[in-house]
């Protein structure tokens, strides 16, 4: 019977979509951040996995499916930026400059850092897109060779550090402008932060999510040149 | 459209993302090109928010399952990350407000500068 269960693919689709679900709930009941539907998900399938010793292969016959969905949710990002456009219209400049200075700073500080480590080429080339939403991150690291593991891990960290510390980043770099305050978040820390951008105004969570198209892009293209 | 017909559209835009991707000489990648194609299409108005809402609705509502198979993946590197473990967790904790105090400067004086140009102009 064993094999049965190990050789199909829903094994890894069962798998994946229950412990989101249950997730999801656990987020819902206690609004905890760290409560996040990634976080819980991905730690359960992995403990699940190790203690019934199922080959990662098995796994991936079903979780393959549930990744190659990933380039349709990239594509419907589109829909954000498009519903953001007048307010991408009306501060046009300063988005450009501001997610032009920020995916800058974050891939070339990453990659100085990561050379400080002596990390290898598969692990830098996983860190470097970490400010990026995870479906642009994921992509591109692919792309470059990079463990997508470590990308998805890295954005995690930048995601629920943004999430926490916006408003205390803003008082402590003395960050007052709205604008800024929300591109800043966005380009630092993705969708999480976005969630954190709302709350701190109106115009800020559009700003935050401008960012996190905008920074996608534009670290997509810097990447190219690496 | 019918629920069948928005996953057909943005299947369609993805295999179209994937043959652009296929045919360009550098990496960029298929996912992000779909973007791009979609964000096109929108901006022409040849497909509307709506028209895509119930299938866009339920991926972006639901995104963060589908980052799920990829941190499984962990599985499969276990020892390239536990051995540099530290380092990728610093990395990724300091960038963060440094990204922030950057961007945020930046868009400030941006601001700054429009808006003494536009007091100038008036």
């Amino acid at each position: 019977m064993m094999e049965a269960l190990l050789s199909t693919p829903l094994l890894g689709l069962v798998l994946c979509i229950s412990t989101y679900l249950l997730g999801r709930w656990l987020q819902k009941k206690t609004g905890w951040i760290l409560a996040n539907p990634v976080i819980v998900a991905s730690a359960l399938c992995i403990v699940i996995l190790i203690l019934l010793d199922i080959p990662y292969e098995n796994f991936a016959l079903g979780g393959d499916i549930i990744h190659m969905l990933l380039g349709p949710v990239t594509a419907v990002l589109a829909l954000g930026i498009y519903n953001q456009r007048a307010a991408l219209k009306a501060y046009f400049v300063p988005v450009l400059v501001g997610c032009v200075a920020g995916s800058a700073t974050s891939i070339f500080s990453i990659l100085g850092l990561c050379r400080l480590f002596r990390l290898d080429e598969a692990i830098t080339m996983a860190l470097i897109p970490k400010s990026c939403t995870t479906a642009i991150a994921l992509s591109v690291a692919e792309s470059h060779g990079g463990l997508t593991a470590v990308t998805a891990f890295a954005v995690l960290i930048a995601g629920v550090t943004g999430c926490l510390c916006a408003p205390l980043f803003s008082k402590w770099f003395h960050i007052t402008d709205p604008v800024a305050q929300g591109l800043a978040t966005g380009a630092c820390s993705h969708a999480l932060g976005t969630s954190k951008a709302r709350e701190m105004g109106e115009l800020q969570g559009a700003m935050s999510s401008i960012a996190i198209g905008v920074c996608g892009l534009i670290s997509v293209g810097i990447t190219l040149f690496l | 459209m019918s629920v069948m017909t928005q996953i057909c559209v943005l299947f369609a835009i993805c295999l179209a993302g994937e043959a652009v991707s296929a045919v360009l000489p550098f990496p960029m990648p298929a996912s992000v090109l779909s973007m791009v194609i979609l964000l096109i299409l929108l901006g022409l108005r040849l497909l509307k928010p709506k028209q895509l809402q119930a299938e866009s609705d339920f991926l972006l509502n639901n995104m963060a399952l589908f980052f799920v198979p990829a941190n499984v993946g962990i599985l499969r590197y276990k020892d390239a990350v536990l051995s540099n473990f530290w380092p990728i967790f610093l990395i990724s904790l300091l960038t963060t407000p440094l990204v922030f105090f950057v961007t945020g400067h930046v868009v400030q004086l941006t601001m700054k500068l429009l808006r003494r140009k536009e007091a100038k102009r008036s």
